[in-house]
């Protein structure tokens, strides 16, 4: 057991949850490796393809805005009509004094989705354009380095299930209305789910290392 | 149980880096590749873990005794707790969303918390629970944990939508603030724990996978 570098890289994985090592295989495409102790997924073959992904990202930059600066929801009260979008929604509890729960609100819905995709881009334009200058390749490490915590703040899933419940709540007295917003929020999610389908990290850390 | 093929990083003299999963020596003492600071095991992480923990648990109940939103109908004003919204979807015959927020909003926080507590006493009292099964749940934590924001979503939009005064009006109350507090606790309870250390523990006594 005495390999060193590269080459060790290639042939052992730890698990990251039990620490076993276990010997890497090719593997076909869309299987993942499980480790046989706890069954913690190790790795998946690289299915990452930077020009797909540069596609997906500027869609999802694109719908981004009219997601969160269109209206989600319409109200239709005795005569009162009312909307709101994402950001007022979290505003609205802000206002309120519930801060922590408007900070909440607007981190997983609007700053995250947002952070997460920039920071996508930016790392795939850096790959594409950018990896002779030391200054950039500095950056790429960092926003790599966040990208965890990044996604795991991102929860566009959670918020659709958000508006789709609320709507359900109010139509039992009063007339709801799906607007524009709620459209592109869908659209949003649909497309970010597709972009972090086709990331995958260790891959884009493959080009930090060369 | 053939010995041969439980190498773990621990015993080949290897790290894993946990910011970016690469295998480092363990001789270094930050990551060659990002330059964070790595440990074989973080034995820190049990307290830390311990901690917010706990204070996820004091914060639960709180969450679910206080009201968690004001409805102003026509002059006439009531609180809602967690658990009578979801009691006054069923009476209104909507037992689809009463069944979600159900899940999203009692069942999975007090589910992470029994988890997390069992996975915790597992690991420090050095119980011979089965690795497997307490590895597995710990997984489901990790993953559904993040749905119990749903709640407040849905008030933060409610909040936004229905505000015509006296009419109708909806308003947060205090539990959801410790709602969301219970949320973040749990979560970082799960993802600050090394969870290497379970199986190291238990490895000498109980290897019953």
């Amino acid at each position: 057991m005495k390999l060193q570098g590269k080459t060790l890289d290639k042939s052992i994985v730890l698990c990251r949850a039990c620490d076993l090592a276990v010997s890497k295989r090719a593997l076909p495409s869309g299987v993942r490796a499980l480790c046989p102790r706890c069954h913690t997924a190790l790795y998946d073959t690289p299915y990452c393809s930077i020009n797909g992904m540069l596609a997906l990202c500027l869609a999802a930059v694109f719908l981004y805005f009219p997601a969160n600066l269109l209206p989600v929801l319409e109200i239709h009260f005795l005569g009162n009509i009312r909307n709101t979008t994402v950001i007022q929604g979290a505003i609205a509890v802000i206002d309120q004094g519930y801060w922590v729960v408007g900070i909440a609100v607007l981190l997983a819905a609007v700053v995250a989705p947002g952070l997460l995709l920039l920071s996508v881009l930016f790392q795939i334009l850096i790959i594409k354009f950018g990896r002779r200058s030391v200054f950039l390749k500095t950056s790429l490490k960092q926003l790599l380095k966040r990208q965890n915590l990044v996604t795991q703040f991102t929860m566009l899933e959670i918020y659709m299930l958000g508006f789709l419940v609320s709507a359900f709540n109010l139509s039992d007295f009063s007339d709801i209305y799906f607007s524009v917003g709620s459209f592109c929020f869908t659209m949003l999610f649909v497309v970010t789910l597709f972009l972090q389908r086709e990331y995958n990290l260790e891959h884009m850390w493959s080009f930090v290392d060369d | 149980m053939t010995k041969r093929n439980r190498n773990t990083g621990m015993t080949l003299g290897l790290c894993l880096c946990t910011r970016c999963r690469k295998m480092n020596s363990k001789s270094q003492s930050h990551c060659l590749r990002c330059d964070s600071p790595l440990h074989t095991r973080d034995d820190t992480s049990l307290q830390k873990s311990w901690a917010l923990l706990i204070t996820a648990a004091i914060l639960l109940v709180p969450a679910n005794i206080y009201p968690i939103s004001m409805i102003t109908n026509q002059g006439k004003v009531t609180y809602d707790t967690i658990f009578s919204g979801i009691a006054h979807l069923v009476h209104t015959d909507m037992i689809p969303i009463a069944i979600i927020l159900f899940v999203a909003s009692i069942l999975v926080p007090v589910m992470k918390i029994v988890g997390l507590t069992i996975y915790l006493i597992a690991i420090s009292f050095e119980l011979p629970i089965s690795k497997k099964y307490l590895m597995a749940g710990f997984h489901i934590i990790e993953w559904i944990g993040r749905w119990s924001m749903l709640d407040l979503f849905v008030i933060s939009i409610t909040v936004a939508l229905v505000n015509m005064g006296q009419l109708l009006d909806v308003k947060p109350a205090p539990a959801a603030t410790a709602f969301a507090l219970v949320i973040l606790l749990t979560q970082m309870a799960a993802h600050v724990l090394d969870t290497r250390l379970l199986w190291d523990r238990l490895e000498v006594k109980n290897d019953g996978n």
